[in-house]
């Protein structure tokens, strides 16, 4: 059976999901106020056995040393694992990043969407378990694709041997992955390392320039890269549609910060619901709190 | 400080080359790619490249008669093993022909062709996105001996990265084509127009809410109106200002010319125009440009009477002070204003 993994961006959800032990799927979708419904269903009562804790996307929303230390508390008190997420790297990053990364305990998990950030991890911190995080393993994810046969234009090589052999050099065993529009349990098929599936939203494009995080900037400062933002990415979804030239295969998408996601049509989740059951993949990756949450929060208002 | 510019025909590289082009970089789709792929992912664009190895050999050649040299792409964001394998092959082919150097799009690739390809220099693309030193060293590990840094990307951070590793060359964007997304995070395709076209230029209308599940007051409301209003006026700058010139000729959209006295000073060694893609002239104007820019530098060092100049190319200050048509905005070359 799968492992279930929570992933995280806030730390103000780690005390709410577990001080009382591992949280079952329903728990979360409960304290998260998820619109979209666990995946898959009939594991609504299954505790999560691992959580994901950081930011896939952006090297701001790195945690804190005192969140990292809160993260792997809770962890440890509800006896799962932690993994730390980490995303595209400065050096500046990476610099914050190393500081971190002496507070994880050894056996630890590090998710890496960076290959810097891998070599860091294979260079000076052998205790840690370094994971290829989902940037770093690259397929057409283009939400607005008409049919599959575009898809099968630009075939990925997650699973070619040179890429692999690349991971194995650094050390990586496990590998994280979006489920493609149009996807097929085959594309979840590799002879390498294991894999992990994020669901129910896989990411299309990423940037630097945040529309989000130049909300509250002056114009000089807009969607340039380099000045603070106030993290607006946290506070607002940004559901977009297509109203002019959308075609009914669209899939259902939103922005966070400068991150484009899409939510899985029930096929792609049919396919990623085989790939599970074959055992091609054996960690499923539940978005926490980094969704399209269209739901009204009644609950925390 | 190296000009690199692209072509897409024969006929291109002796305008080129008399413009003052140092380095030129192309594609190729072979024929025998097509049929046993489907598809024209040689590389990143499906357009502006060359059809058979008999252009190649030309470009390549009549280049050397100038004196300068050619780099063949390969800069898709993924491989399979079998188009791995016939990338092999091609690089051979054009390293018989003469050619300078591969441009590198997929670590698997770059792997393979330091470990079993001809003997010919790399360039890690800048679709690997490398940011920092770590990546920059993984990249020579692996083969390379030239970084192109992505656009997005601070003068400061590309400094840090070249300082820790200066046995690699970096080159950096110089001029056109500014991508939204970072193109090395992109997993859209650029659809045909009537499908909408590139994601992040595709018709998509926003509506907001927030994360706590707060009704959006009217304040917050009209302040993403209005940061959505700057986004789009951004975009346009970023999309080449609509394809614009100047009266010289000389194209608007993404530009680094204010920044090379910063680029030189952090040891960047060679600059990227963009554009594969584009007209004859655009390219022509677009080495001219740098050119020009480089000239003056080499005389006038980082002085104001630089930026004074290379401001003045376009028409003066008011040409380019809209700051969005800025690769490298710390520069404060520009100042950002509504377009019109």
């Amino acid at each position: 059976m799968a492992e279930l993994a929570l992933s995280l961006v806030e730390a103000r959800f780690l005390e709410a999901l577990l001080t009382a032990g591992p949280p079952t799927v329903a728990r979360c979708g409960e304290v998260l106020n998820w619109s979209h419904r666990p995946f898959p269903s009939e594991w609504a009562e299954r505790s999560i056995d691992r959580v994901h804790f950081g930011s896939e996307f952006c090297e701001t929303l790195l945690p804190g040393e005192w969140q990292v230390r809160q993260a792997v508390a809770a962890a440890m008190s509800c006896g799962i694992g932690l993994s730390l997420v980490t995303a595209p790297a400065s050096d500046a990053g990476l610099e914050r990043l190393s500081a971190l990364l002496q507070l994880l305990p050894a056996g630890s998990e590090v998710i890496a969407n960076d290959w810097g950030v891998l070599r860091l991890l294979a260079d000076f911190r052998p205790a840690v378990i370094p994971v290829a995080g989902r940037v770093l393993c690259k397929m057409v994810k283009d939400p607005r694709l008409p049919s599959a046969e575009w898809a099968k234009l630009y075939p990925h090589g997650i699973h070619s041997r040179p890429f692999v052999a690349l991971l194995r050099r650094l050390g990586v065993g496990r590998i994280e992955m979006d489920v493609p529009p149009f996807a097929q349990p085959a594309d979840f098929h590799g002879l390498g390392p294991a894999i992990s599936v994020h669901s129910p939203f896989g990411f299309s494009v990423r940037g630097r320039s945040c529309r989000a995080g130049s909300l509250n900037l002056p114009l000089e400062q807009k969607f340039m890269v380099g000045p603070a933002c106030h993290r607006e990415c946290l506070v607002y979804i940004d559901h977009m549609s297509r109203r002019q030239g959308g075609s009914e295969s669209d899939l259902p998408t939103f922005q966070r910060g400068h991150t484009i996601f899409y939510r899985h049509s029930p096929e792609m989740n049919a396919a990623l619901a085989t790939a599970v059951a074959q055992g091609r993949v054996d960690r499923l990756v539940l978005s926490g709190d980094w969704n399209e949450d269209c739901r009204s929060h009644q609950s925390s208002r | 400080m190296k000009i690199v510019a692209p072509i897409s025909r024969v006929g291109e590289v002796a305008p080129l080359a008399r413009a003052g082009v140092d380095e030129l970089y192309c594609g190729i789709v072979p024929s025998e790619w097509t049929a046993r792929f489907q598809s024209a992912s040689v590389n990143r664009r499906a357009f502006g490249n060359l059809s058979s190895y008999e252009d190649l050999r030309q470009v390549v050649g009549i280049a050397a008669e100038f004196g300068r040299t050619v780099s063949l792409v390969m800069n898709a964001q993924h491989y399979t093993e079998a188009q791995i394998d016939s990338l092999v092959d091609l690089a051979y082919r054009f390293a018989e022909m003469g050619g300078r150097a591969l441009i590198v799009g997929d670590l698997g690739l770059l792997s393979v062709l330091a470990e079993r390809g001809p003997a010919i220099r790399l360039h890690a693309s800048s679709l690997l996105g490398c940011r920092n030193a770590g990546h920059s060293l993984l990249l020579k590990d692996l083969g390379a001996q030239r970084v192109i840094f992505p656009r997005d990307i601070t003068l400061s951070e590309m400094a840090g990265v070249a300082a820790a590793s200066a046995q690699l060359e970096y080159e950096a964007f110089i001029l056109n084509d500014g991508c939204v997304f970072e193109e090395g995070s992109c997993h859209s395709i650029h659809l045909p127009s009537r499908l909408g076209g590139p994601i992040c230029l595709d018709r998509y209308v926003s509506e907001y809410s927030r994360a706590d599940g707060r009704p959006l007051a009217l304040a917050e409301q009209n302040k993403l109106a209005a940061n959505d209003h700057a986004y789009q006026e951004w975009l346009w700058y970023r999309f080449s200002c609509g394809f614009s010139v100047s009266p010289e000729g000389f194209p608007f959209g993404p530009c680094g010319l204010c920044a090379i006295p910063q680029l030189a000073a952090a040891g960047i060694g060679a600059v990227k125009i963009a554009g594969r893609e584009g007209a004859l002239e655009r390219k022509i104007k677009s080495v001219e440009l740098v050119r020009a820019a480089l000239d003056h530098h080499s005389m006038a060092g980082g002085t104001s009477q630089y930026s004074d100049f290379v401001r003045a190319l376009r028409g003066g200050e008011a040409s380019c002070a809209p700051g969005y048509m800025c690769y490298y905005r710390e520069t404060g070359a520009g100042k950002a204003c509504a377009r019109g």
